[in-house]
């Protein structure tokens, strides 16, 4: 087993390589993080006025199919946390998300990721889509777009779009709706977080390129459990 | 019987980086460009995606990238009384095939030499007194100066769209970059990488003992970046899988990346692959080439007649194919006369290792081929080698290119080499280890040169290329003095314990040092000690143009790319402004 390329991808965000390059980071990496005490803030919010998490990404973190609210179950901890602190710092801007995260303390953002982190909620059915568009996007994951030097998702999001833990979420099974928001979001500049690689991304695939993409993801999973039938 | 092909302007033997900027550069100017590469075609996609271009065991350990050494390998030897036997596998150095040559698998180091690097030997003697230089060296002047390569060095970086930090732009030293280094007349293009944790570690020791550290130049990019071309980069991530591999992001400079699209799309130019050149072929005068023969993937012979030959080949094959087409006269180690061949020169690198305990995670596999923070104190002449009796030195660093699991396993000096104790201490040590480079230099001795072999032939009959070397006592009294001087960071850095090793003879080609192999056809202004003038011209035969590392008279402390990328704009700038308005000799000797 290689443990370099999970980990390999910290450096695409800023936040990531401080930490490495810090022993302070270190030291605040090294407490526990409790899912018990995560899963109660998930289902009841905070005395200082965080609401549930539940409410819209549901209990065990599969969200609702419309797809205004991403999938949360088992992404990586680290990455959840992270999203936590970028919206309480404003690298993500949102109107829903700032405020919450910024009633969260750091330890309850790092129990609360921990929480949907080991989630095994269940993959649900989705709609395919147009099969055109699948395969589309099927290609941009697994080759990006040479004609305008754009590097395959798989690259960094692993096979399939498994993910490239602890930095790297998954997209496999995510909600095309909230992968085609993640890349407004940087399109318009409210996710300031990486913004080397998938602002530059999302500013150079088109709209049906970037619909493509988020058709493919939304289904690999599913097609492929098809497949092995 | 070789069929004769319809006359272009211009052949290139081989398309790397060298022989593709030239062919940009000459086709966009009007000129009908014909590129021979040997190996095959390939492209960013689909040729180096992942997860296959990460194939650890394909690319790292059996050199999937390299030239087919079934087919055509190099004989070696450390004296010239030895016997010389061809390498059945590529260790010591790795010479790159296929569209982009070695400018595919490099790292990215991106490093200008010295101003004293071309005026070696005046230099020297101005400095030290005629009487310094080691009389087993011959150094000399390369012809041309540092101010004259500097927009070309420019240039280069810029197609690249290198990270770093200037340390001297006009004169003026600037915070953070390297302080030495001859002046720039701007900035990088781009900002330089994260600094990884090894490097910062490696920053608080070497300053602690009152050197400049700098973030080292990289052409695995910082950010994204769009070239003079309009070709774009994308921002490195640190995935590891740099040196021996492609890169699958577009984020390391290659001839993929920052010239080859805009080549290919001019109707002027021809790619042809799996072309491997016989020969260049010279008239009854022997003072002009006619063009090329080269052999097909089929076995068929082609003659291609060119107005203009352009020797494009990897360092050791530019060497070669002088030396099979008879331009030029080889060099005798004996009488010292002859010149193809002459000064080989390579790298003369050491390490140490410092361990740390469990505290200090290093996470060594996240870093990019050219991520890391070096000084260069000690490299070239940055300080005076009155008292040590010897010339050169080296840049030294902590640049650790991956931490890649078969090749990675650093363990402490006593550790068995295999069994129980051996895989505990691999555990214990993977993430807690920093790996300093030293990086030499390299001069030239009368007693190191390049060949043909007079027994070894390649699978279409000819004669493989004869490499006798080792390291001159020179190169063995610097690095003892610059290792000496990193195992002395190394305590500074805070660790457990610091092993080091200085180079050592004899020269050995089944331990990896660098496949910085250079000179045999080197640039001079005094044609009986160089092959080519000042514009990369051959002496002998005007229309060939010999462009590469192999132009080298010594090897700097430095990794060659940057130069030789500068050197080819210099060159083809030559026969731009001034070849093709009088085709002849630049140079009258």
């Amino acid at each position: 087993m290689s443990c370099p390329l999970p980990l390999r991808a910290l450096l695409l965000l800023p936040l990531g390589a401080t930490l490495l390059c810090s022993a302070q980071g270190l030291s605040a990496a090294e407490r526990q993080p409790d899912a018990q005490r995560g899963a109660v803030i998930a289902a009841q919010g905070t005395a200082a006025g965080a609401p549930p998490c539940a409410q819209c990404h549901a209990f065990n973190g599969v969200s609702d199919s419309s797809g205004a609210f991403p999938r949360l179950a088992a992404q990586p901890a680290y990455y959840l946390a992270k999203q936590l602190r970028d919206f309480a710092s404003g690298t993500r801007d949102s109107a829903i998300m700032t405020p919450v995260s910024k009633a969260l303390t750091l330890e309850e953002m790092q129990d609360v990721a921990a929480y949907y982190a080991t989630s095994e909620a269940p993959f649900m059915p989705l709609a395919a889509g147009d099969a055109k568009l699948i395969e589309r996007g099927r290609s941009i994951a697994l080759k990006g777009n040479a004609a305008k030097d754009i590097q395959a998702c798989n690259n960094c999001h692993g096979a399939e779009g498994a993910g490239e833990p602890p930095a790297i979420p998954y997209l496999a099974g995510q909600y095309a709706q909230s992968i085609v928001s993640a890349f407004d979001m940087w399109r318009s500049g409210y996710r300031k977080s990486s913004e080397g690689a998938m602002a530059v991304i999302a500013k150079q695939l088109d709209e049906q390129e970037i619909a493509a993409v988020a058709a493919y993801y939304q289904q690999v999973r599913t097609s492929a459990v098809a497949a092995q039938k | 019987m070789a069929e004769r092909l319809k006359p272009v302007d211009v052949v290139t033997i081989g398309v790397g980086l060298t022989g593709a900027i030239m062919a940009k550069e000459l086709a966009a100017s009007g000129l009908k460009v014909v590129g021979l590469e040997r190996g095959a075609a390939r492209q960013t996609v689909p040729d180096f995606q992942s997860p296959n271009i990460h194939d650890e065991l394909r690319f790292a350990i059996r050199k999937a990238l390299m030239q087919d050494n079934v087919k055509e390998a190099v004989t070696v030897r450390n004296s010239s009384d030895q016997t010389a036997l061809p390498m059945r596998r590529w260790v010591g150095f790795l010479p790159g095939t296929g569209l982009g040559g070695s400018f595919v698998h490099w790292n990215g180091q991106t490093y200008r030499f010295q101003p004293a690097d071309f005026v070696m030997k005046t230099h020297h003697e101005q400095r030290y007194g005629k009487n310094f230089v080691p009389a087993e060296l011959m150094i000399q002047d390369w012809g041309v100066t540092y101010d004259e390569l500097e927009l070309h060095y420019d240039r280069f970086e810029y197609m690249c769209g290198t990270s770093g930090k200037a340390g001297n732009i006009k004169g003026k030293i600037q915070p953070g970059g390297n302080p030495f280094e001859g002046q720039r007349s701007r900035d990088y293009p781009t900002p330089p990488m994260k600094e990884p944790y090894y490097g910062a570690l490696f920053r608080k020791g070497a300053e602690s003992l009152g050197y400049h550290p700098f973030p080292q130049p990289a052409s695995t990019l910082s950010q994204p970046y769009t070239n003079p071309e309009g070709l774009k980069l994308q921002q490195c991530v640190f995935c590891g899988f740099c040196e021996r591999f492609a890169c699958e992001h577009f984020a390391k400079a290659s001839a993929q990346t920052i010239v080859l699209p805009v080549l290919m799309k001019n109707p002027n130019y021809e790619l042809r692959t799996g072309c491997q050149v016989q020969r260049v072929n010279l008239d009854s005068t022997r003072k002009k080439a006619t063009g090329v023969t080269y052999i097909d993937a089929a076995g068929r012979e082609f003659e291609q007649p060119a107005d203009l030959v352009l020797v494009t080949a990897y360092a050791l094959n530019n060497v070669r194919l002088m030396l099979l087409s008879g331009i030029g006269k080889p060099y005798d180690p004996k009488t010292g006369e002859g010149s193809v061949g002459r000064n080989y020169a390579y790298q003369t690198v050491s390490a140490a290792d410092i361990f740390y305990d469990q505290s200090v995670k290093i996470n060594p596999f996240m870093a990019s081929g050219s991520s890391g923070t070096v000084i260069d104190d000690l490299a070239g002449d940055n300080f005076d080698h009155g008292p040590h009796g010897f010339i050169g030195g080296a840049y030294i660093g902590a640049i650790m290119t991956g931490g890649r699991p078969i090749e990675f396993r650093p363990v402490p000096p006593g550790t068995p080499s295999w069994g129980a104790g051996w895989k505990k201490a691999v555990a214990e040590n993977y993430n807690h280890t920093v790996h300093l480079t030293v990086h030499g230099s390299s001069m030239p001795a009368r007693t190191n040169y390049l060949d043909l072999d007079p027994t070894y032939k390649d699978a279409w009959g000819q004669p493989l290329l004869r490499m006798t070397f080792d390291f001159p006592e020179n190169d063995i009294k610097m690095s003892a003095f610059t290792t000496e001087k990193t195992a002395e960071i190394g305590r500074a850095m805070g660790g457990k314990t610091v092993s080091s090793a200085p180079r050592k003879k004899p020269y050995t080609t089944t331990v990896y040092q660098t496949t910085h192999n250079t000179g045999g056809t080197i640039m001079g202004n005094d044609p009986t000690t160089s092959v080519v003038n000042r514009y990369l011209q051959s002496w002998d035969v005007p229309n060939v143009f010999v462009v590469g590392a192999s132009a080298f008279p010594h090897n700097a402390s430095y990794n060659p790319t940057d130069t030789v990328g500068a050197l080819t704009y210099w060159a083809v700038e030559a026969i731009k402004t001034k070849y093709l308005k009088s085709p002849g000799p630049l140079v009258h000797a």
